[in-house]
């Protein structure tokens, strides 16, 4: 068997698949360090979220209105309802305890399962697909190679999420009282910070992140009840790679991820699927801080 | 000891199908359980599950007046037979594909006198797709059901896990999908072989299916090939066979790519890119189930079938006839194991229509494999005159049978010498769906494989 | 009158519990009761024999989780390194050891060295990957573990050394031993059960006598506190590697086991989604007592069994034990066996703290002892923090 003609050709769609893929594991890997960041939470339920926002999507396109963006916007901001309401029913018990960490990795594993089944439950064990909203449903050619367009739109909405987070992290009230609770929670709760409330208001945040990551992909990918328990092990190693809590190192470590995943297949070579995994190892051994820093860096 | 399946329809879309199945138990033969079919089917806005929910109940209190068999072992008792398909999951249309053919069989047969005088009633479980859920639940359905024989089967992988485990629990099992030529090559004959002689399979295996796929490529102008493929066993032994074949053929042909993403991939996308830059003549792909739809999706947006010149799938026609999601391009050339209108027989012709009017779409060769095995059994245990096991293992084996898909006979590895078939996707305005037109169908007997394998060491199967 | 008749009745069985209910009697209930289901139907062997493999495996999970408060998700790696091993001797070693020690005899050989040659192979790998994990507390030692467990997934799936097979995993096919007109199929469903109940016992009454030994006190000084642990001269670090290796062995164990079980080793089972399998029956069970897996391994298997005799449901068995280990860890915490103790308590309490006491020498003592205990200062844990 010759594989001799299989020497890696980049084209420029490769790149831009590989951004997309980045893109849509940036939303989702930035809501779990965001979470994780201020309420010291590690949310085993952040793939869940990324899928109910595609489902919640589908559903709204299919059943309500037939508008993409609009079931983008409803899909999004349904999964922080659901976010808000874990955190403020079940998650919310935990902080006082003396391992409270593991007790939320593993109740938001529990949520893991229920909204693994329930999703199966209402929609069924099959897949959905959508094409991409028609103005931006057409192929670019570059290079040699294609990608559809819809694919720079959702590059597009990933680094103006990324800005945007910035600017409200650092340039608005709530995000001063953000960046002071998640480093010292007592102090911020002396000064009259109402930190439950904004633990609930953190964690609405991360969950419409997430479920925005998931609403902007379902035109990108099947969606079905595996979907979940796929993405939140991509979204762990961003997280690792780019340090818990940093926003910045959300980014690049998701863009790190989503090209590898692009380029991937053009390198075939045992063992290259664990590479991720080997990295994740090394970073979390050798800077468990992540290769960039803290919260709003 | 039945199974109903009513389809609960959640929302608008048909992809929102919940399957639900309600079995009767045998040792207690439970009373509680028709309370749950009425409740779920209450729910069923489906005419095809009320008819069946209906037909259920009645088997129900059948066995309630029967003062429950233990297991149908006796005169005048139900014959219970297992089977197990995908039904949740990726590839779950198989699943119900394989219980549209069961019911349909089951109706016929008890609407015509049973099986020597008694009723037939099958237990559906799930595998989940997964070899260690199979075994678990074929063996429950042994050991807990006491069924009189088993069927079934979607996922080669799943098959050569469960072959062993058939051989001892001395069960006949007749696979009607799961193409692995692996169990049905005696173990011993490759380092992969499984099979034994309790182990049967009346569709045509990926041996008999590919051969086909490289007599097509015999005749297509491509030199270079490149695959797309499942990672796991079918995926690999579609693509290695294919060599081996090109080369016994003495086909011209060079392998140039290869791509083996993971079930349930949900994003094909960069492998579809990576395919493209290799920029083959033809691509052989043996991904099925949600996995095909999603694929051809994608591959669609990027610009597959423009740039590749033939695309052969050879699981293709499986899911295209009831799939509402992204069916197969005209013009490319897929495989089946049974075509609704080759042979042009009064059992194939019967059998479509009768199957049209019920479900409203063309026999899929999974629906038609699970309605042959229970005809199978039908004639086994009508022969033997019993149920034992052996006895319908001797009956099995070299029996010769006659279904829609036309004669064949067991091989002496236990394999149906069934056609292979390959046509062109071309879409029929009578029957509102994509059918196979032009059809051929390669003889791919015993003798044809192993001269066509050459000197690859790979099984015939046969 | 009638209840203090009652009354009067159950604390008559309690003191019959408190003063006749020795160890050995319990052990001898406990052997009773373990022959007995190898009398059982077919099935129900099978599935009593998956519940003593998995009991083990939650059992060697929490000698890390419950006794030095390290969180694993990635035991799945262990739990596939048994099977693997035992799966590869037997694919590449049986017509070897065929060839020398006889073919009558060679299955049986085989197995066992295939055990030995799992349980080798899950030390050798727990030994590097323990000294590095343990490096890491709390969610980072969850976070590298499932990497490592994720690691192993990715490396068998992709099988670069082209030993396992790929995706579809190595079929275990266990033989008939055959010695001059005796033959034993080793994989028989009551053969196997037999082989699996003698080596889950003995692997649990190595566990206790760990648990039970000088370092298995230490092991729960550093679980209470590190810090002070360290403080006092303890290797904090030392000890929770030594216990790594010890725990993944143990898990080591149930993979061999499972191997034969489930006639396949598969990638699957490295995938964190199995590693989870152990952190559910452990928390449902109980993480604070040594029993607390093996009945949450019980529950587990034996409501996911009955779920299945309720075909509309079983698609959804996974929904119910979601909302269980969310209900025990945010309610409580105890898990079963200390609903059990708690239970014993409310029925016994006359004799309060005699309650408590009654058991100590019976079999369950490990249990009570450890309950009381952890329990307790799990309590106090709390209250210090609230403080």
């Amino acid at each position: 068997m010759s594989l001799t003609s299989l020497v890696p050709l980049i084209g420029i769609a490769d790149v831009v698949i590989g951004l997309s893929l980045g893109s849509r594991l940036f939303l989702i890997a930035v809501g779990l360090s965001l979470i994780f960041g201020v309420l010291g939470v590690l949310n085993f339920a952040h793939g869940g979220f990324y899928m109910l926002g595609a489902y919640f999507t589908l559903a709204v396109v299919s059943n309500v209105v037939d508008n993409f963006w609009i079931a983008v916007v409803v899909g999004a901001l349904a999964v922080g309802v659901v976010g808000a309401a874990i955190e403020f029913s079940a998650i919310r018990r935990l902080y006082d305890r003396v391992d409270s960490d593991l007790d939320q990795l593993i109740v938001t594993f529990g949520f893991v399962l229920v909204i693994h089944e329930t999703v199966r439950f209402v929609w069924g064990s099959g897949s959905y697909s959508i094409d991409p909203p028609d103005v931006f449903n057409f192929s670019v050619a570059l290079g040699g190679s294609t990608f559809n367009a819809y694919r720079l739109v959702v590059i597009g909405l990933a680094v103006g999420v990324l800005v945007a987070l910035w600017l409200f992290i650092t340039r608005t009230y709530f995000g001063s009282l953000v960046r002071g609770t998640s480093s010292d929670r007592e102090m911020a709760a002396m000064l009259g910070v109402d930190v439950p409330r904004l633990y609930t208001g953190v964690f609405f945040l991360g969950s419409v992140l997430a479920g925005l990551g998931g609403a902007l992909s379902a035109p990108l990918q099947s969606t079905s009840p595996a979907l979940g328990d796929q993405v939140i092990i991509d979204a762990f190693i961003v997280v690792v790679i780019g340090g818990l809590g940093s926003m910045s190192g959300a980014f690049v470590g998701a863009m790190l991820i989503g090209m590898m995943q692009s380029l991937g297949p053009q390198f075939i070579s045992a063992g290259s699927i664990a590479i991720p995994f080997l990295a994740m190892v090394i970073v979390l051994l050798i800077r468990p801080e992540g290769l960039f820093g803290g919260i709003g860096e | 000891m039945y199974v109903i399946d009513p389809h609960i329809y959640v929302g608008s879309d048909t992809h929102g199908r919940l399957l639900t199945m309600v079995t009767e138990d045998s040792d207690t033969g439970n009373k509680y359980k028709q309370a749950d079919a009425a409740e779920t089917s209450s729910g069923s806005r489906s005419p095809v599950g009320r008819r069946r929910f209906l037909q259920a109940a009645g088997a129900g209190a059948a066995v309630g007046l029967a003062g429950c068999s233990g297991g149908g072992g006796g005169d005048g008792g139900p014959v219970t037979l297992g089977a197990a398909y995908i039904l949740s999951g990726f590839a779950s249309l198989y699943g119900e594909e394989a219980e549209r053919g069961i019911d349909f069989a089951v109706s016929e047969i008890n609407d015509n006198g049973g099986i020597d005088g008694r009723d037939v009633e099958v237990i559906v479980r799930d595998t989940e797709a997964s070899g260690d859920t199979a075994i678990q639940q074929i063996r429950s359905l042994v050991q807990e059901d006491n069924v009189d024989g088993l069927f079934g089967l979607d996922s080669s992988g799943v098959a050569q896990a469960v072959a062993p485990q058939i051989s001892q629990l001395q069960m006949p099992f007749m696979i009607t999908h799961a193409a692995t030529p692996f169990v049905t090559s005696p173990q011993g004959e490759h380092e992969d072989s499984v099979g034994n002689e309790y182990v049967f399979r009346d569709s045509n295996s990926l041996a008999q299916d590919i051969y086909g796929a490289a007599r097509v490529a015999e005749n297509l102008d491509a030199t270079e090939w490149a695959t797309i493929g499942p990672d796991y066993a079918f995926g690999y032994e579609t693509w290695d066979y294919f060599q081996a074949y090109c080369d016994g053929l003495g086909v011209e042909a060079e392998f140039t790519a290869e791509q083996f993403p993971a079930l349930e991939t949900s994003d094909y996308t960069p492998f579809i890119s990576s395919i493209l830059d290799a920029d083959p003549d033809a691509v052989l792909t043996p991904l099925w189930g949600a996995d095909l739809t999603t694929f051809i999706g994608q591959a669609e947006s990027a610009g597959w079938f423009d740039q590749i010149d033939h695309t052969l799938f050879s699981v293709g026609m499986g899911t295209d006839y009831p799939s509402d999601g992204s069916p197969l391009p005209e013009g490319e050339y897929a495989s089946t194991r049974y075509d609704p209108f080759v042979p042009d027989t009064e059992a194939n012709n019967s059998f479509r229509e009768a199957y049209y009017e019920e479900y409203e779409s063309l026999p899929t060769y999974n629906a038609e494999g699970a309605y042959r095995a229970l005809y199978l059994y039908k004639e086994a245990i009508e022969s033997a005159g019993s149920t034992e096991p052996d006895a319908l293992v001797d009956e099995f084996t070299g029996m010769e049978h006659s279904g829609p898909v036309g004669d064949y006979q067991f091989s002496e590895t236990n394999q149906a010498t069934v056609a292979s078939i390959w046509g062109t996707v071309t879409y029929d305005e009578e029957w509102e769906s994509n059918v196979l037109d032009p059809v051929n169908r390669y003889e791919a007997g015993p003798d044809v494989l192993s001269e066509a394998l050459g000197d690859s060491d790979l099984p015939a199967g046969i | 009158m009638s209840a203090t008749d009652t009354g009067g009745r159950v604390s008559r069985f309690g003191s019959a519990v408190a003063e006749g209910w020795t160890r050995e009697r319990f052990g001898l209930l406990g052997a009773v009761a373990l022959v007995l289901v190898a009398f059982a139907p077919p099935f129900q062997v099978y599935l009593f024999t998956d519940f003593l493999v998995v009991a083990l495996f939650a059992l060697g999970f929490n000698l890390l989780y419950g006794y030095t408060g390290l969180l694993s998700f990635g035991h799945g790696l262990f739990y596939a390194g048994g099977a693997y091993g035992i799966a590869i001797v037997l694919r590449d070693l049986g017509p070897v050891i065929a060839d020398v020690v006889g073919a009558g005899i060679s299955p049986l050989v085989t197995f066992v060295l295939g055990g030995v040659v799992g349980l080798v192979l899950v030390v050798l790998v727990a030994v590097p990957v323990g000294w590095l994990s343990v490096r890491l507390e709390e969610i980072y030692f969850a976070l590298i573990t499932l990497a490592f467990g994720m690691l192993g997934y990715s490396l068998i799936i992709q099988d670069p050394a082209g030993l396992t097979n790929g995706t579809d995993g190595v079929i275990v096919l266990l033989g008939t031993v055959d010695l001059g007109g005796f033959s034993l199929r080793i994989g028989g469903r009551r053969i196997y059960y037999a082989i699996s109940a003698v080596t889950v016992v003995a692997a649990v009454y190595g566990v206790w006598r760990v648990v039970n030994s000088p370092f298995g006190t230490v092991c729960k000084a550093i679980r209470e506190s590190p810090d002070r642990a360290a403080a006092l001269g303890i290797d904090v670090g030392h000890h929770r590697w030594m216990t790594f290796i010890v725990s993944a062995a143990v898990v080591g164990i149930a993979g061999v086991l499972r191997a034969g079980l489930a006639s396949v080793a598969s990638p699957g089972l490295t995938h964190w989604s199995t590693s989870a399998i152990a952190v559910i029956a452990t928390v449902i069970g109980g993480a604070t007592y040594f029993y607390g897996p093996i009945v949450g391994a019980f529950i587990f298997l034996y409501i996911r069994w009955a779920i299945s005799r309720f075909p509309a449901l079983e698609a959804y068995w996974e929904l119910f034990f979601g909302a269980l280990l969310i209900a025990v860890v945010l309610f409580f915490k105890q898990g079963a066996v200390g609903g059990l103790l708690l239970l014993r308590d409310r029925l016994f309490g006359d004799g309060g703290g005699g309650g408590g006491g009654a058991l100590d020498d019976g079999q369950a003592s490990t249990a009570a002892d450890d309950g009381a205990e952890s329990g307790d200062d799990n309590v106090r844990a709390d209250r210090g923090d609230n403080s």
